[in-house]
């Protein structure tokens, strides 16, 4: 279970998260939604433990372990993976070299044997075949040169490869035409088990309709200010954020 | 290590030869050997390639007198270096200052007779939020001799904009050695040449950021016909502590004339962190298929070929941000294809 | 860094090569200092013909009149050249006795870097190694053997230059000196006049030789010395690879590295010359490291000749490096890659010179260069294309990266275009290692660490392709270990 308790965060001295706390327990898929500026993508981001995001006071935990004190990369073999937002372009370094490094980086921090070349190719090959994914654009320098659609489903792939515990989705929609949206989100539905949690961070309650959450909750101003479940996304999108914002009525 | 001492047209112990890293490609000492005579002042005639465009107008004749402005405001001002004079040598000075907040448009244009040996001496301040635009157009007979060294500082938050054309002299050289001395200044700084006979140029630039946050843009494009030599010098320097610089170079050359020469060294000297420096130099030909095309439309070689340098340099003009400025500009480039 | 120790270890020993070498000398050495009696020591000892000793002698006297040039981005201290030996310094260290007695930092590179345990002791400098490793490299004599006879099969003449001297004198005189004149600079002139030993290569017309020469062979035979000569003859039609240092932190004791390579391309032959270099970077204040000043330089003077550099340059606490072309055949060909990381103290100013004398010739240059920690990186670089050379094509690449505040990076690249055919184009950038990337790879998995050396292998990658496979293995743990401790 990922656990956020009094969650106080800041990002260059500026305080974005005030005060949020969450549970997900294992299994569920959770949806954070909000408007521009209310802290979303820096909750992902502190979970994850990006450097320059400070966490001034509270914790969080999954399954028990305290992520505060961890680096990205422990953070990442405990299980966290991060779907960015916008994935970043790593020139040279080919695709399949990253999964690779990164699943034996993974493994080693938690005393496993590294993954053979040949069951590696055959893995990837399955995860790439099963997220319509030209298998060439592995060989690719990563991301370098892709379409927004094409970074996404990468992500996917790399999520699927590292098969990580607590997915956390950022803005993972955006950028997406609706073919691509539909691949992705079968993607993200076949992940779906007993004993994963997932975290979906979007604006719009249109990536919803694909991956059904148990829970949506509300993120106003660094702050969790209402949870309900998979109807009030619909409501929000009718409504809009105005009645949550701090200054209305 | 190559320390001289500065250039000064009155010491011929001071004239750089090409073993001088700074004027590998332009040397002075070999054909000037000597200290000219001083010239006697001149009559200013006429009204100067920037007449269109208004403002007061400081001229120098053959540098008797100097130039001392300090701009408030908005507000244009010509400055006219006129040089007529045969076998004599003369320094002009000028110094430009802003005031916080201004914006001036600086016109400067070099216009020559004769054989003369000129050497110019111009400090441009630009003061915390101030803006300068300058451009110079020089226009100076094939047996002139010119240095022009500019001193450009930069406070914090300053706007500068440089344009250079020039057609070159028998040798030329116009040096803008800038510095970014506080956080946030903006510089823009493009040049232009297109040179035929035996004429040389001296495209020459420092631009050292000693300060965080600043941005320099460069282009410079030239075009050496028949003999004539193009250089290109611009080195950018990132001191320690000028983090967030931004700075990027590009020189561009054609050479349209089997004896022609382009020379160039970009140089990035970077000692700071988070910085995104580039540079880029390409010399090459007119596009052969480009030409055979336009002639087999009709259009002579003649015109084919000035259609398409015309189209390589007007880049540096097109960035030019006044559309009057760049009318005139652009007229001044036409006539001299 | 893991070098810090081993540095440490070096400076000990010069200390006290400094005050003990009188006792316990094992082979016949000159004196320290250099004049002409020493370099007929030299000729003598090599036992070459009288026109050699004629030859260094001239070039001594060049050397005396020179000046130690001063251009370059670098600083050191001021080497007192007649505090050096040029023959054979007398040891006044034994090696150590086994691996046991060896720096275990050093072993864990080793380590690192795969190299079995014999090669390791070679490394080393263990005792009697030499004699093991040959068996240990080549698995047997029978190896050498072998190696040696399938090159004389098709006739390739690959030896010392000392042995080539005396057995090949016409083929060397014929070409030592043309591509790197004795005068050509204060290095080169003093490499001339003390050369101990080198590379000969000589590869007869329409040969294509069958293996990849290494310096590695030869080296493990006999000690090279500060000093060395390589020449590399490539005839009519034919292709060799050459392959000089290796990845792991060799012992040296000598400061001063003033090697000399030329090679001479006749038509249509094709050389190709790989170096990997990785000796003592200096500890953590910069001392006690190699001074590097190298002098290489291709003669294409063949038709449709090719030479390619690609340099690994990991080592060596100053280096001076600028591995040239002159490309005088028409439709010759030159190219230059390049990878330059340095870290703790370095310095390095290297680059190439392409000189385009040959109608349609080409060159190709793309210099990768990594600065961290107080290092400092120049590339600096001439092409120019002169007035005969017409249908000239240039491209030239250069990025630099930079990992922390304090180190440097710069470009400097000279570009001359004497003829209105030609087409150039260069491209430098400079960056510095993207957070955003770094993060993303730790958000994956990675270290620190390995995600830094994950990021630097994929900015350096298009020249890693260009080495030899294996040697290309080897540098790329290399990239990964000389950037150890450069962030975090």
């Amino acid at each position: 279970m990922l656990k956020i308790d009094n969650l106080h965060a800041s990002v260059e001295d500026n305080a974005i998260l005030k005060g949020l706390s969450l549970q997900v327990p294992a299994g569920e898929v959770h949806a954070i939604m909000g408007p521009n500026g209310a802290g979303k993508s820096t909750l992902g981001n502190t979970i994850a433990g990006r450097p320059d995001y400070e966490v001034l006071q509270g914790s969080v935990t999954w399954n028990g372990l305290d992520l505060v004190e961890l680096d990205p990369a422990a953070r990442a073999a405990a299980g966290v993976f991060l779907s960015f937002q916008y994935p970043v372009e790593i020139p040279g370094v080919p695709g399949l070299t990253f999964v690779r490094t990164a699943m034996n980086a993974q493994r080693r921090q938690r005393g496993e044997d590294e993954i053979s070349a040949p069951a590696f190719l055959k893995q990837v090959k399955e995860a790439a075949k099963n997220l319509k994914m030209d298998f060439d654009m592995l060989k690719r320098p990563l991301n370098v040169g892709f379409s927004g659609g094409e970074k996404k489903r990468m992500e996917i792939l790399q999520m699927a490869m590292l098969e990580p515990s607590l997915l956390i989705l950022d803005e993972t929609d955006s950028g997406l035409d609706i073919d691509a949206l539909r691949i992705v989100s079968e993607g993200v539905n076949a992940l779906r088990r007993a004993d994963r949690s997932m975290l979906v961070i979007t604006h719009y309650q249109r990536l919803l309709d694909y991956i059904k959450p148990d829970k949506v909750h509300v993120l106003v101003a660094g702050r969790i200010v209402a949870s309900g479940g998979p109807e009030l996304a619909h409501e929000l999108e009718a409504e809009g954020y105005d009645k949550y914002l701090p200054n209305a009525a | 290590m190559n320390a001289i001492a500065r250039f000064d047209l009155n010491n011929a112990a001071t004239y750089p030869s090409r073993r001088v890293e700074a004027w590998k490609y332009s040397d002075l000492a070999r054909i000037l050997r000597e200290t000219p005579k001083l010239s006697a002042t001149t009559d200013i005639k006429g009204s100067g390639p920037f007449a269109a465009l208004g403002g007061e107008v400081l001229s120098l004749a053959n540098g008797h007198g100097s130039i001392d402005y300090s701009a408030a405001d908005q507000v244009t001002v010509q400055v006219r270096l006129v040089s007529d004079a045969e076998s004599t040598g003369h320094t002009a000075r000028v110094s430009i200052k802003t005031q916080a907040g201004a914006k001036l448009l600086l016109l400067e244009s070099h216009e020559g007779r004769g054989d003369y040996v000129a050497h110019n001496r111009i400090d441009i301040d630009v003061a915390a939020g101030a803006e300068v635009t300058r451009i110079v157009l020089i226009d100076e007979p094939e047996l002139a001799v010119s240095v022009t060294e500019a001193e450009v500082n930069l406070a914090a938050g300053a706007k500068y904009r440089q344009t250079v054309l020039t057609t070159g002299a028998r040798l030329q050289r116009f040096e803008t050695r800038l510095a970014h001395h506080a956080h946030g200044a903006d510089a823009r700084m493009d040049g232009l040449y297109l040179l035929k006979g035996a004429r040389h140029t001296d495209l020459t630039s420092v631009v050292d950021h000693l300060e965080a946050h600043g941005t320099t843009g460069q282009l410079t494009k030239g075009v050496a016909r028949e003999t004539s030599r193009g250089v290109f010098q611009g080195k950018i320097v990132v001191q320690r502590g000028a983090d967030g610089t931004d700075a990027r170079m590009a020189h561009n050359a054609l050479i349209d004339g089997e004896r022609a020469e382009i020379d160039a060294k970009p140089e990035l000297i970077i000692y700071a962190d988070e910085v995104q420096c580039a540079h880029g130099n390409t010399v090459g030909t007119l596009d052969e298929a480009a030409l055979f095309y336009m002639q087999a439309r009709g259009i002579t070689a003649e015109e084919a070929r000035a259609l398409l340098t015309e189209a390589f340099l007007n880049e540096v003009v097109d960035r030019i941000e006044q559309d009057d400025v760049r009318e005139v500009v652009t007229q001044w480039l036409t006539a001299r294809l | 860094m893991v070098a810090v120790k081993e540095t440490v270890d070096t400076v000990a020993e010069l200390e006290r090569y400094k005050y003990g070498f009188t006792s316990d000398v094992e082979q016949e050495f000159a004196p320290k200092g250099l004049n002409t009696d020493i370099v007929r020591f030299i000729s003598e000892k090599k036992g070459e013909p009288e026109w050699m000793l004629e030859w260094r002698l001239a070039a001594y006297e060049r050397w005396l009149a020179m000046e130690e040039p001063t251009w370059a981005a670098v600083k050191y201290d001021p080497v007192d050249y007649q505090d050096l030996y040029y023959y054979a310094a007398p040891k006044t260290k034994e090696g150590p006795k086994s691996l046991d007695e060896v720096d275990p930092e050093l072993l864990e590179i080793y380590a690192k870097l795969g190299i079995p345990l014999k090669e390791q002791e070679v490394l080393a400098g263990v005792q009697g190694a030499p004699k093991v490793a040959v068996d240990a490299v080549f698995d047997s004599v029978s190896v050498v053997t072998t190696f040696k006879e399938e090159l004389a099969k098709v006739g390739v003449i690959f030896m010392p230059i000392s042995e080539a001297l005396r057995e090949y004198p016409d083929l060397v005189r014929k070409y030592l000196g043309t591509v790197v004149p004795v005068s050509d600079n204060y290095f080169a002139a003093l490499n001339s006049a003390v050369f101990s030993d080198g590379s000969f290569v000589y590869i007869p017309p329409g040969v294509r030789c069958p293996m990849e020469l290494s310096t590695y062979f030869r080296i493990n035979a006999s000690q090279t010395g500060q000093f060395e000569r390589t020449l590399i003859i490539a005839d009519k039609g034919s292709y060799v690879s050459y392959l000089e240092g290796c990845t792991a932190p060799m012992r040296d004791e000598n400061q001063l590295h003033a090697a000399v390579v030329e090679i001479v391309a006749l038509d249509d032959a094709e050389v190709k010359y790989s170096t990997v270099q990785n000796w003592y970077p200096g500890d953590a204040e910069g001392k006690g490291g190699i001074y590097n000043f190298v002098t290489k330089r291709a003669d294409c003077r063949g038709d449709r000749s090719k030479v390619s550099w690609t340099q690994v340059e990991t080592g060596s606490a100053v280096t001076w490096k600028y591995p040239s072309c002159i490309l005088k055949g028409e439709e010759s060909s030159g190219e230059f890659y390049s990878i330059a990381i340095t870290n703790g103290h370095q310095q390095a100013d290297t680059g190439t010179k392409m000189i385009h004398l040959g109608k349609n010739s080409k060159s190709r240059i793309i210099a990768k260069a990594v600065s961290a920690g107080k290092s400092d990186s120049t590339y600096r670089g001439l092409v120019s294309v002169h007035p005969k050379a017409t249908g000239v094509r240039n491209f030239t690449q250069c990025d630099s990266l930079l990992i922390g505040k304090e180190c440097g990076s710069h470009t400097i690249p000279y570009i001359e275009a004497k003829n209105g055919s030609a087409q150039m184009e260069h491209e430098a950038t400079t960056t510095r290692l993207s957070e955003d990337q770094l993060f993303y790879a730790q958000q994956r998995g990675l270290s620190e660490e390995e995600a830094v050396a994950l990021l630097v292998n994929g900015f350096v990658r298009d020249v890693l392709q260009e080495l030899p496979m294996e040697f290309a293995v080897e540098a790329q743990k290399l990239v990964a270990i000389s950037l150890e401790g450069s962030v975090g």
